[in-house]
């Protein structure tokens, strides 16, 4: 469903991602690991859309992400790590705003609503405007954003940000239900997140991409068997930085 | 064939109506809206009694000859939030990443602030009701000016979309909406014209703003019951530049 290939994105001097290729396959949940400016939100701005690649071919279901932006936006749910919302608005009126941007309508734009609506847990705060909704409700509103109209690929940046534990496991088990029709990438510093529900892990660091595979394929390459993404992320990450005082 | 080629008329016009609906409403969701109209009408209106009880003239001449210079300052009021507010929210990613074209979203926005305007503008309609108990206004001169008011309103708010554009911060875009309002309307100020022609005398810099760029001359043909091609062709195609540059900065962040 999402095919990477040799991707590097530069702003200005700056390279935030660098040559980075990697598939995620329908049916698989793939966690994006990397310190703070390590390049996931940038890999997720490109696949979403928001920005250009300056090499290599980004492709989502076969579409190419520049020649086909708007096919391609379609067939995404995408919650960036800023949780955009509108805070004037109403979550009902919000929610509906989006799903006729994504081309919902009638019958479908009802039922999308209403699925996203109990999907994300957010019946009680419909009539609330956004502003008046506490930081998990917020997110579980954008969440709702990306899944309002069932994309076949997900794309979320920091999702369980401003959740507490159980809105966490809840999170959790709703992205397990949703894996099987679907491809799952979503990015996180919360290893933890990674491990309980993700297939596969993707580490990054200084936009390099260094690792590619389930823990247990990471921790034997990194010769450090059986021991667990933390470890290994920490090596990959300690490996390929310079020692600071 | 790309996306972008392929969008038809409709299509255009379909995703243009969601961002307009939605943008429409925030206009009013806000107590800014509000206070906006009531300033503006109070100032426009009040504007216009003055000229009216001293010159004892069933005309609305002074309210439209007023109008460019009280939309120097009040179109920047209502363009400023227009792209800034999305960087303040942090949704503008959210608006560019719907399955929507950057140009579906700049017709949205400029065409919802355009309706927001009119029914500002509308708020005068009062005073065409008391000139018609009072007395014979002339009515196709009236409707003329409504219109032209209307498309120079059309004219300012989208070079204040355009300036909104340019920048995250809604001062600054203010201030540069102001600025361009300020250079179209003075450009055609009888006294700007003869101090910028005695600076070059030669190349008559004054004269030839006046004759090309400004905004008063077309705008002014309206205020006399004038409807000409080229004046429709001016606000038209001014305009028109001014979405098409908020576009293509649109399209520039992708960059």
């Amino acid at each position: 469903m999402i095919r990477v290939e040799s991707v590097t994105r530069r702003y200005g001097f700056l390279t935030a991602v660098d040559e980075v290729s990697f598939a995620v396959d329908q049916g698989e949940i793939v966690g994006f690991v990397g310190p703070n400016g390590a390049g996931k939100s940038t890999m997720l701005k490109m696949l979403s859309t928001f920005i250009h690649p300056t090499a290599g071919t980004i492709s989502v279901d076969g579409l190419d992400v520049v020649e086909h932006p708007l096919a391609v936006r379609r067939r995404i749910g995408y919650l960036s790590g800023d949780t955009p919302l509108y805070q004037e608005m109403r979550v009902d009126k919000f929610l509906r705003f989006i799903a006729r941007a994504r081309g919902l309508k009638g019958d479908a734009l009802q039922q999308g609503l209403a699925r996203a609506v109990e999907l994300c847990g957010i019946e009680d705060v419909l009539t609330q405007r956004v502003k008046e909704c506490s930081t998990g409700f917020r997110q579980r509103i954008g969440l709702a954003t990306a899944m309002v109209h069932d994309p076949p690929v997900l794309l979320l940046d920091e999702p369980t940000h401003g959740f507490d534990p159980l809105q966490v496991l809840a999170f959790r088990d709703t992205l397990r239900a949703l894996s099987p029709d679907r491809a799952i990438l979503f990015s996180t510093h919360i290893i933890g997140d990674v491990e309980a529900i993700a297939d596969r892990v993707l580490i990054i660091h200084q936009g390099r991409l260094l690792g590619d595979g389930r823990v247990e394929q990471l921790a034997a390459d990194a010769d450090i068997p059986g021991a667990g993404l933390e470890a290994v992320f920490a090596h990959l990450v300690r490996t390929t930085t310079p020692a600071h005082v | 064939m790309s996306d972008a080629q392929r969008l038809s008329a409709a299509e255009c016009l379909r995703g243009a109506r969601i961002v307009f609906d939605r943008e429409l409403e925030s206009y009013f969701d806000s107590p800014i809206a509000y206070a906006y109209a009531a300033v503006f009408l109070v100032l426009s209106c009040t504007t216009f009694m003055n000229s009216f009880f001293l010159d004892g003239v069933v005309d609305m001449g002074p309210y439209f000859t007023a109008l460019p210079f009280l939309l120097i300052p009040f179109v920047p009021a209502i363009t400023m939030r227009a792209w800034a507010e999305e960087h303040a929210q942090h949704t503008f990613e959210l608006l560019m990443t719907l399955p929507l074209h950057s140009l579906q979203v700049v017709l949205g926005k400029y065409l919802a602030a355009l309706c927001f305007y009119a029914i500002v503008l509308a708020g005068s309609l009062p005073i065409v009701l008391m000139l018609l108990f009072l007395g014979d206004p002339d009515l196709g001169r009236i409707c003329a000016s409504y219109l032209g008011a209307l498309l120079l309103g059309a004219f300012f708010l989208s070079f204040g979309l355009f300036a909104s554009g340019l920048t995250r911060d809604q001062i600054v875009a203010f201030v540069l909406a102001a600025l361009f309002g300020f250079f179209f309307v003075l450009s055609g100020h009888e006294k700007v014209v003869e101090v910028l022609d005695g600076l070059a005398p030669a190349y008559q810099p004054g004269t030839w703003l006046y004759e090309t760029i400004s905004v008063l001359p077309h705008y002014e043909a309206f205020g006399h019951g004038v409807i000409a091609l080229a004046d429709l062709l001016y606000f038209a195609l001014m305009s028109g530049f001014f979405v098409s540059m908020n576009y293509l900065s649109l399209q520039r962040s992708k960059y």
